[in-house]
């Protein structure tokens, strides 16, 4: 009697268990059935931040995707500083989200080659009826940005990068005043500046003067001391060039970088430069600029002002009063007098499909969704009187919440961009201008105003070149990367009459044993193939 | 009174069998005392499963666990000697002979891991290796029961430290400017410029990660000799006393040689590692003026691999590690066999 029944339940059962494997179809823009799609969200673990999966954000985009195409949508959370270990293991494993997005393109390339990538040319030509937004938002430039001029395979779909601006260097303002100094504007001012600062140490810190670093920089040499670095390139270094020993991130290959490396190690000798860099790391960094013992740093543009109480800014105004105040400063000019700014081009993650995306279909409406200018909206500024207020002339200002507000409404990045994974930063229409510098909880929008023009001003973003795939990036992966800090780290630590030998001996490391020199190789031979363009490959060595 | 042998110490004395002695002895012993010998019947298969089933159930988890952990993946083997893809079936992946191992061998980074894991592993097997048997030695001659346990204990507690929260404590202790020791050593020198690179300079650092080694592990790495040590009988010690023998001659004569299986066995066990190398303490520890000494292989594969992607590369040096490791075994065990002792297989 129990088996019958047993075997009469599972009977019962198995209808229900086949219809979630029907094939929904699509009618009138919404699913007939409800389709199941799982999305990648970074997860940054923040101190006090929300799960992403189910915060207020994550629940809005699942109930908009339910209710307009009767997606139900499940959020699957990734690192975001091992997201490129993280989704490369589930690639591996065959258990990688619906949609997924990697700052990593030789990660996509890779898996590509193995046969675990969706080509999307075919689906978005499909498709691009009902994909508007996506079009809107992203353009032809950033969604065919990355197909291959040959064969036409498209891997995936750049996010656009709403703001290129890029790197600052910052200086304690009130240091300056507090020692009749004024504003910096050539690299010699600003040795002079730090050198004051380390000799007047008890005037600025008091009893904490053994703590004073004039100057600091982590082991991302290249990143940290960017400006450094490109007032030494030539004003002159065509596109081409910059494409051929563009292969590094922070411009470190380019003719003139070893100029630049050579100051931090003059710096370092005299003791300007924060000793144990090295040895520490960039969350001991940042403790050591909110302590209030950095006179001067370079990085990312908005660095200081980033997470309202919690940021630099707030932090050295708590340790060393209220006009205590980093601002953005252009000291570094190049051999025509210009403070040039390398900035980003317009692309940022790219969103892609693993082959085991069961409905390429509703991968796409998602992209779709979440470009979509009122989703940006309600998740780059929340809900009005909450997170935001709305001014006068229409700007979006971010509010300090309460505890309870931020308990459920924090973002754990700016401008949520872990959400919007088709847009890094502000993108909110016409009020974006307006609302950039309102978008700083607890910081003074004038110091937001003077980083963005300082970071925008003479700024220069190399011209993309459509070549497709170049084998030897694939082949050397993030190895070159790591190798790339090692040199310079070595470079900037040793002896001055040392310098010119470790630099050298790490450069030759770099481009021979680590197969540098093959991805400018290859990337000259591709220049002069496409385009006609000869670039000489020696530039570093001769 | 005479040191006896070890077949001899199993005997009753006193009425009571000793408390040490091995199995086998008591047995003999209970065939001594005159209990009759079992009957030896053939006993039919559903009796005996009846009887020791529980048993296979029990042991069918860890079979399970070998099986699907440790055996099944073992196909992907295979990999070192194909295409780097992992997305397609393994079967239709087309095979390139010893192409990945012939890369190994020319890059250039592979080399130097090779070379840095074999000399820290040495350093480590020199210096490490005898740690916890000399403290497990002064342990032993620790006579106040609660202090020897203290003690014990005290030296156990930093194996539970992840080398994550070592390094941070060596980056306190050990930096070239903030360090604690080097802020006292400029103080005593009288100058602020002077340090000791413990972490800057390769040399040092290569030190350095063999000191906070052998305190990581050595203190734990005794509870193993401690435990062979309870199988020497005092009476030997009695006896050598009675002998003569100062307390040095003891642990030269009594100690040492009832200590030495263990240690030939973790010896061996030792020597299949000589390739082998750890990945967070190295990973940890490391910072970008060492790279030269402390990439080691794991790093290797954890970059070409994990972050690299080139999964077969690195199965290829996986298996390199693995045979390696037996030969090493196999060569420690028949060298040991030589010797005298009994080995591991």
């Amino acid at each position: 009697m129990k088996r019958l029944l047993a075997l009469l339940l599972t009977l019962a059962l198995l209808p229900v268990a086949f219809s979630a494997f029907a094939d929904a179809e699509f009618v009138d823009g919404k699913f007939t059935e409800p389709v199941k799609l799982t999305v990648e969200v970074y997860n940054r673990y923040n101190d006090g931040g929300t799960d992403p999966t189910s915060s207020v954000y994550a629940q809005y985009i699942h109930d908009g995707m339910l209710e307009k195409y009767n997606i139900d949508v499940e959020f699957v959370s990734i690192g975001r500083w091992s997201e490129v270990d993280d989704i490369g293991n589930l690639l591996a494993a065959g258990s990688a989200p619906d949609v997924c997005v990697t700052y990593s393109y030789p990660t996509i390339l890779t898996y590509a080659d193995m046969g675990g990538i969706v080509d999307l040319s075919g689906p978005l030509a499909q498709y691009k009826d009902e994909l508007g937004n996506l079009w809107n938002l992203l353009g032809d430039y950033n969604i065919y940005y990355d197909q291959d001029p040959e064969s036409g395979v498209l891997w995936c779909v750049e996010a656009k990068l709403a703001n290129n601006a890029r790197i600052n260097t910052f200086i304690r303002k009130d240091w300056l005043d507090k020692l009749g100094l004024a504003v910096p504007t050539t690299e010699a001012e600003f040795e002079a500046c730090l050198i004051a600062f380390r000799d007047n140490a008890e005037t600025l810190l008091g009893a904490d003067a053994d703590k004073m670093i004039p100057y600091l920089t982590t082991s991302d040499i290249g990143w940290m001391n960017n400006q450094v670095i490109v007032s030494h390139i030539p004003n002159d270094i065509s596109d081409e060039t910059a494409y051929v020993y563009g292969y590094d991130s922070r411009q470190v290959l380019m003719p003139g970088a070893k100029e630049g490396v050579r100051v931090l190690n003059k710096w370092y000798n005299e003791g300007l430069i924060w000793k144990d860099f090295v040895l520490n790391d960039s969350d001991q960094a940042d403790n050591l600029i909110k302590s209030g013992w950095v006179g001067a740093f370079g990085h990312n543009y908005d660095y200081p002002y980033r997470n309202g109480e919690d940021s630099i800014q707030a932090s050295i105004q708590r340790a060393a009063g209220p006009e205590a105040a980093f601002v953005a400063i252009e000291p570094f000019t190049n051999d025509a007098g210009i403070p040039r700014k390398i900035l980003s081009d317009t692309v940022d993650r790219k969103c892609f499909l693993p082959s085991t995306c069961k409905n390429v279909h509703a991968a796409l409406l998602y992209l779709d969704f979440i470009s979509d200018p009122e989703t940006i909206k309600f998740l780059q500024v929340g809900k009005e009187g909450i997170v935001h207020e709305v001014t006068e002339d229409g700007a979006y200002k971010l509010l300090t919440m309460d505890a309870e507000n931020k308990a459920v409404w924090i973002q754990n990045s700016l401008n949520n961009i872990d959400h919007t994974i088709t847009v890094n930063g502000q993108y909110l229409g016409d009020a974006t201008a307006a609302s950039f510098a309102l978008g700083y909880a607890a910081v003074d929008p004038e110091l937001l105003t003077i980083a963005y023009s300082v970071a925008m001003n003479e700024g220069r973003v190399f011209a993309k070149f459509s070549v497709g795939a170049i084998a030897a990036e694939n082949e050397v992966g993030s190895s070159l990367d790591n190798y790339r800090d090692t040199w310079l780290c070595k470079a900037v630590v040793a002896p001055v009459d040392e310098f010119d030998a470790v630099y050298d001996e790490g450069q030759r490391e770099y481009l021979e044993d680590k197969e540098g020199q093959s991805i400018i190789d290859e990337r000259a031979a591709k220049i002069l193939e496409v385009y006609g363009v000869e670039v000489p490959t020696d530039l570093l060595t001769k | 009174m005479p040191i006896r042998s070890k077949a001899q110490r199993g005997r009753p004395e006193n009425g009571h069998f000793s408390d040490r002695g091995g199995t086998e002895l008591t047995q003999k012993s209970i065939a001594d005392a005159g209990t009759p010998p079992v009957r030896q019947r053939k006993m039919s298969f559903g009796t005996y499963m009846r009887r020791y089933g529980t048993l296979y159930i029990l042991l069918l988890l860890p079979v399970a666990f070998f099986l699907i952990f440790r055996y099944y993946p073992m196909q992907w083997i295979a990999l070192a000697f194909k295409k780097n893809n992992i997305i397609q079936p393994l079967w239709t992946v087309p095979w390139v002979g010893l192409d990945w191992f012939d890369k190994a061998f020319k890059t250039k980074a592979f080399i130097t891991a090779i070379k840095n894991t074999l000399v820290l592993n040495l350093m480590d097997l020199v210096c490490g290796f005898p740690a916890p048997i000399i403290l497990a030695l002064l342990l032993n001659e620790l006579t106040f029961k609660r202090f020897k346990k203290l003690t014990q204990t005290i030296l156990y507690l930093p194996h539970f430290l992840s080398w994550i929260i070592i390094s941070g404590l060596a980056t306190r202790l050990l930096a070239d400017n903030d360090g604690l020791l080097n802020l006292v050593y400029k103080q005593m020198k009288g100058n602020s410029s002077a340090y000791i690179p413990f972490l800057s300079n390769p040399q040092y650092w290569r030190w350095t990660y063999i000191v906070l080694g052998i305190w990581k592990e050595a203190g734990w790495g005794t509870i193993i000799y401690l435990a062979a040590l309870t199988n020497i009988s005092p009476e030997l010690y009695e006896a050598a006393a009675v002998d003569g023998a100062g307390r040095f001659s003891r642990m030269w004569h009594v100690t040492l040689p009832g200590l030495r299986p263990t240690i030939i066995t973790l010896l061996i066990m030792r020597m299949g590692y000589i390739l082998g190398s750890e990945f967070d303490r190295p990973l940890a520890m490391s910072n970008k003026l060492v790279t030269d000494v402390s990439q080691l292989i794991s790093i290797f594969v954890y970059e070409q691999g994990i972050q690299g992607l080139k999964y077969s590369l690195t199965t290829a040096v996986g298996l390199f590690q693995s045979v390696i490791a037996v030969i090493f075994i196999l060569g420690t065990n028949a060298l040991a066999k030589r010797i005298g002792e009994r080995g591991i297989m």
